[in-house]
């Protein structure tokens, strides 16, 4: 029995086929027959990514060693053995208590028995091996979560606020729309041939925090307009922001684009993306530098028009239809705390971690998690919290929190009492403790200073202090990124950190770049001054100095943001500038290690960053699928199933023909006859797939088993199918080969 | 069906004495030393402000060394992630050994303050829902193996085995002198 067998009529088909296909490939690869650069972007498609040390050494404090792991790759540098990174993707935060029972199982049986929680709501596994991936993503499928496009060069989780549906200041719900904007795009073919990630959010109104959609490649603020006497449901759409290195607010694309246009749009947006986006610096290659090089109104022209002249996709429709269904209803009967009696500890943590819904009687509490991290056991008991609290309501929070909603109020002291038993009782959400923070160098190839280990530091000595922080103080956000890729948000936050390293006599001295006054609500609204960069060591003293300050010298109800805007740079620098002193290494050794390591400092650990993944062609792609589905019909042979073998390699000599038309015609329907059609015009009456010698003979091989449909399967005409496909797959690279000098020579 | 991801635990006696963050230079500096034997050690993950959480860990290739704090009661776990030669009697036995190789070691440490660990408890884990289910069928399939191994760990004659009654559990079973 194997978690196949077990979970087959539990996954949805499409599902189980492409996690039978990501396992052909992973033979393939070990045989190597597949590209390492095609087989790394095709795991960051499916989730599944590099890891720290991946490379094979790492910096043990006194020298940098080899870590001896068989050589096979799993990318360029990235060998096969080493623990890797699994990002499962949790569309607009949604969970329910048998898809967290089965995230606590697979952090046990395949992780470090940890589930992470990272900022755009997703949930991360580390220390996974690759051979463990098919088995995970089966079971992940068996309960409606797929983690496909998790990273690499694609539509990456679409988040939501956690608070849509509930929220006092929202307009509408938007996470039945999040919700079918993510599956019309998983997937679809209009969004597989970008050259860099692309992050989608949406926000239930303008001025909360919650979901950051100026931070976002397309986002969606909620709007109703009286159209026509009628009330019409849209959006306020925005393209073009992003954090990094080069932080980009979004622009405005229309104020009001209504709801069923959503779906249709962001696709028009995905293929000027695809098409016009840089691929070949990864660099330049989000959509916020082609707005920017276009401009808002060029962008927006050339998305109306391809809106106007795309082929037709009434996919959509299924997607969008599914909107009005969508209900999330209450497990238990509302009814008002009261007088009841509280405990112990209650009434702080109710303070911050208890936000009172819309609908009366019902409340949405915060479990605090530190770090973002939840240990398997707490996810399992979690899930029994939220079944007997909140029904089937979860979602993750983008400050790596869970939330549980539709908690009646008469239950929360109860419910309190439960997360404290189990270790999840504390309060401060959403406050200065509640730090957010990358994984950094912890597990991170790109980090460059511990994030994970100043957050725990700080959240350590803020919670300390906690009951008596000036009530200013209280609600300011600290956000750590370990690097300038600002995966912490460090961009948003009243005060931010991101690592990098300054030089010190012969020593590298981890530091963290001071950045103030960003503006987390109005949906990340503005971004911080970058003040100086600061040892390291030092910041948690820097913290409360800043604070101090701040407290001291703000006028009136004057925000952190308002305060850093009033006094300026330069006064801020200088309240900075005491702490960017390094001791010399006799007397303080201790800033030479970063926080919860103890090995002297260095950046040698870096490797190269996987976020973006390889920009391989949708060609390679096709190649790589059809290869993996040959693979699949040879198993299949060998099983005795003739019928099927016979099929998959027609499916086989399809897919590498469409891969091919793909080059001239993106658009080639995944209709059979209209692939066999474009393949004959483009590329055999051209003889571009041709041999010397024996001419057509292997297009003619596809030509013959598409006009022989209905065939008699027996072993021999299916393993001359399986031949075929695989002779035709080999034809198919050596055209694209014939293309692209063609292409080269070409004047 | 059986399985080689066994994991084994063994309790320290006096947890309390042992600061929340004090096996991560421990730790470090076994990937220095290359103090394990027959393992390829990546890193150490800490994740001592998780509350009874899976605590510090080595991080092998092989398998994982946890100073581990699950359900309050902080041990040495070693989780076996590669497979092993032998039927599971001579798995467990293996895994047996690595995890009290690993104490000793953890006891000779001068900088763990003479930490101890029990030598009349012991934990067995099977790390595996698919070929070891938390089942009655599991204990029985496995019962004489580990009844026989713990005991032999233990210095006993027999032993008790305790197994939690979530079938949603990892399969693991509590030995102590029957």
């Amino acid at each position: 029995m194997t978690w196949k067998d077990k979970l087959i009529d539990r996954m949805p088909p499409q599902w189980a086929q492409e996690i039978d296909l990501f396992e052909a490939q992973m033979a393939l690869r070990k045989q190597g027959k597949i590209d390492e650069k095609v087989f790394a972007e095709t795991r960051l498609r499916r989730g599944a990514y590099g890891q720290r040390y991946d490379n094979g050494q790492r910096h043990d404090g006194f020298t940098t060693r080899k870590l001896p792991y068989s050589p096979l790759t799993k990318g360029p540098d990235t060998y096969w053995d080493a623990p890797g990174m699994l990002r499962i993707k949790v569309p607009y935060g949604g969970l329910n208590p048998t898809q967290m029972e089965v995230l606590a199982e697979l952090a046990e049986e395949y992780s470090d028995a940890i589930c992470h929680v990272t900022t755009r709501q997703d949930i991360q596994l580390h220390f996974v091996h690759i051979d463990d991936t098919p088995d995970i993503f089966r079971r992940l499928a068996a309960v409606g979560i797929t983690t496909r496009e998790a990273c690499g060069n694609a539509v990456r989780n679409v988040t939501a606020c956690p608070l849509a549906g509930v929220c006092h200041t929202e307009v509408f719900d938007v996470t039945p729309y999040a919700k079918a904007l993510a599956f019309y795009l998983l997937g679809h073919p209009d969004t597989q041939d970008f050259g860099r990630k692309f992050k989608i959010a949406f926000s239930g109104c303008p001025d909360k925090p919650c979901a950051l959609v100026n931070i976002h490649d397309l986002g969606g603020i909620a709007q109703v307009r009286t159209i026509d006497g009628k009330q019409v449901r849209g959006f306020a759409l925005y393209v073009g922001g992003g954090l990094g290195a080069v932080p980009h607010q979004a622009k405005l694309f229309d104020e009001f684009v209504p709801e069923e246009e959503l779906l249709p749009l962001a696709r028009a947006i995905g293929r000027v993306f695809a098409r016009l986006g840089e691929k070949k610096n990864r660099n330049r290659a989000r959509l916020k530098f082609l707005v920017q090089k276009l401009g808002i109104d060029e962008f927006r022209r050339l998305v109306l028009e391809e809106r106007r002249t795309m082929p037709e996709d009434p996919s959509w429709r299924r997607f969008f239809d599914e909107i009005p269904r969508y209900k999330e209803t209450p497990a238990f009967e509302a009814v008002q705390l009261n007088g009841a009696r509280r405990p112990e500890g209650f009434d702080a943590w109710a303070a911050t971690n208890v936000y009172h819904q819309k609908q009366p009687g019902y409340a949405t509490v915060t479990v605090a998690l530190p770090l973002g991290d939840i240990s398997a056991r707490q996810m399992r008991l979690l899930a029994d919290l939220t079944r007997r609290y909140a029904g089937e309501n979860a979602r993750t929070t983008i400050e790596q929190n869970i939330v549980l909603r539709w908690v009646p109020h008469n239950r929360l002291p109860e419910l309190y009492r439960d997360l404290k038993a189990i270790g999840l009782g504390d309060c401060g959400a959403g406050t200065i403790v509640d730090v957010t923070a990358c994984p950094g160098t912890d597990t991170c190839k790109l980090g460059i200073a511990s994030s994970r280990g100043l957050a725990g530091e700080l959240r350590w000595r803020l919670a300390a202090k906690q009951a008596t922080l000036d009530p200013s103080v209280r609600n300011l956000r600290i956000k750590i990124s370990g690097c300038f890729n600002s995966c912490g948000q460090h961009h948003v936050a009243d005060i931010g950190f991101y690592g990098n390293s300054r030089n010190v006599g012969s020593y590298t001295v981890p530091h963290f770049q001071v950045m103030l006054g960003g503006q987390w609500a109005r949906n990340g609204g503005s971004y911080a001054l970058a003040i100086g960069s600061v040892p390291s060591k030092a910041i948690p003293d820097l913290v409360d100095a800043l604070t101090g300050r701040y407290v001291a010298g703000r006028q009136g109800d004057e925000s952190f943001q308002a305060w850093c805007a009033r006094i300026g740079k330069k006064a801020l620098k200088e309240i900075v500038d005491p702490f960017t002193v390094v001791p010399p290494h006799d007397q303080r050794p201790d800033f030479y290690s970063d926080w919860g390591d103890v090995r002297e400092f260095t950046i040698g650990d870096m490797g190269t960053g996987e976020c973006a993944g390889e920009v391989v062609t949708l060609t390679s792609f096709g190649f790589s699928q059809a290869e993996a589905e040959a693979f699949e019909a040879q198993l299949l042979l060998d099983g005795g199933q003739y019928q099927a073998a016979d099929e998959k390699a027609y499916q086989a000599m399809l897919t590498a023909a469409r891969a091919l038309v793909q080059i001239e015609n993106p658009d080639v329907p995944t209709d059979p006859a209209a692939i066999v059609s474009e393949f004959r015009t483009r590329f055999v009456d051209t003889k571009i797939f041709w041999d010397t010698y024996a001419h057509g003979q292997f297009s003619n091989y596809l030509f013959a088993r598409h006009e022989a449909a209905d065939a008699r399967y027996t072993a021999d005409t299916a393993r001359k199918t399986v031949e075929e496909a695989n002779l035709f797959i080999d034809a198919a690279h050596k055209a694209h080969a014939k293309y692209r000098q063609k292409q080269q020579t070409s004047p | 069906m059986s399985t080689h991801k066994i994991g084994v635990k063994f309790f320290v006696k006096e947890a309390t004495t042992v600061a929340g963050d004090a096996f991560v230079p421990v730790f470090h500096r076994w990937i220095q030393q290359q103090a394990v034997p027959d393992h390829l050690l990546v890193d150490v993950a800490d994740y001592a402000h998780v509350h009874d959480g899976p605590g510090t860990l080595l991080i092998a290739h092989e398998g994982n060394f946890a100073m581990d704090r699950d359900e309050g009661r902080l041990g040495l776990l070693y989780q076996r992630k590669q497979p092993l030669a032998g039927d599971f009697a001579q798995r467990l036995r293996l895994v047996v050994a690595i995890a009290r190789d690993a104490c000793r070691r953890l006891e000779c440490d001068l900088s763990l303050e003479a930490i101890k660990f029990r030598t009349d408890q012991l934990l067995i884990r099977l790390n595996d829902r698919l070929a070891a289910p938390n089942t009655n069928e599991t204990l029985q399939q496995h019962r004489r193996d580990l009844e026989a191994v713990a005991a032999e760990t233990l210095g006993v004659r027999a032993v008790t085995l305790q197994r939690p009654d979530d079938p949603r559990s990892l399969f693991q079973v509590l030995a102590v002198p029957a």
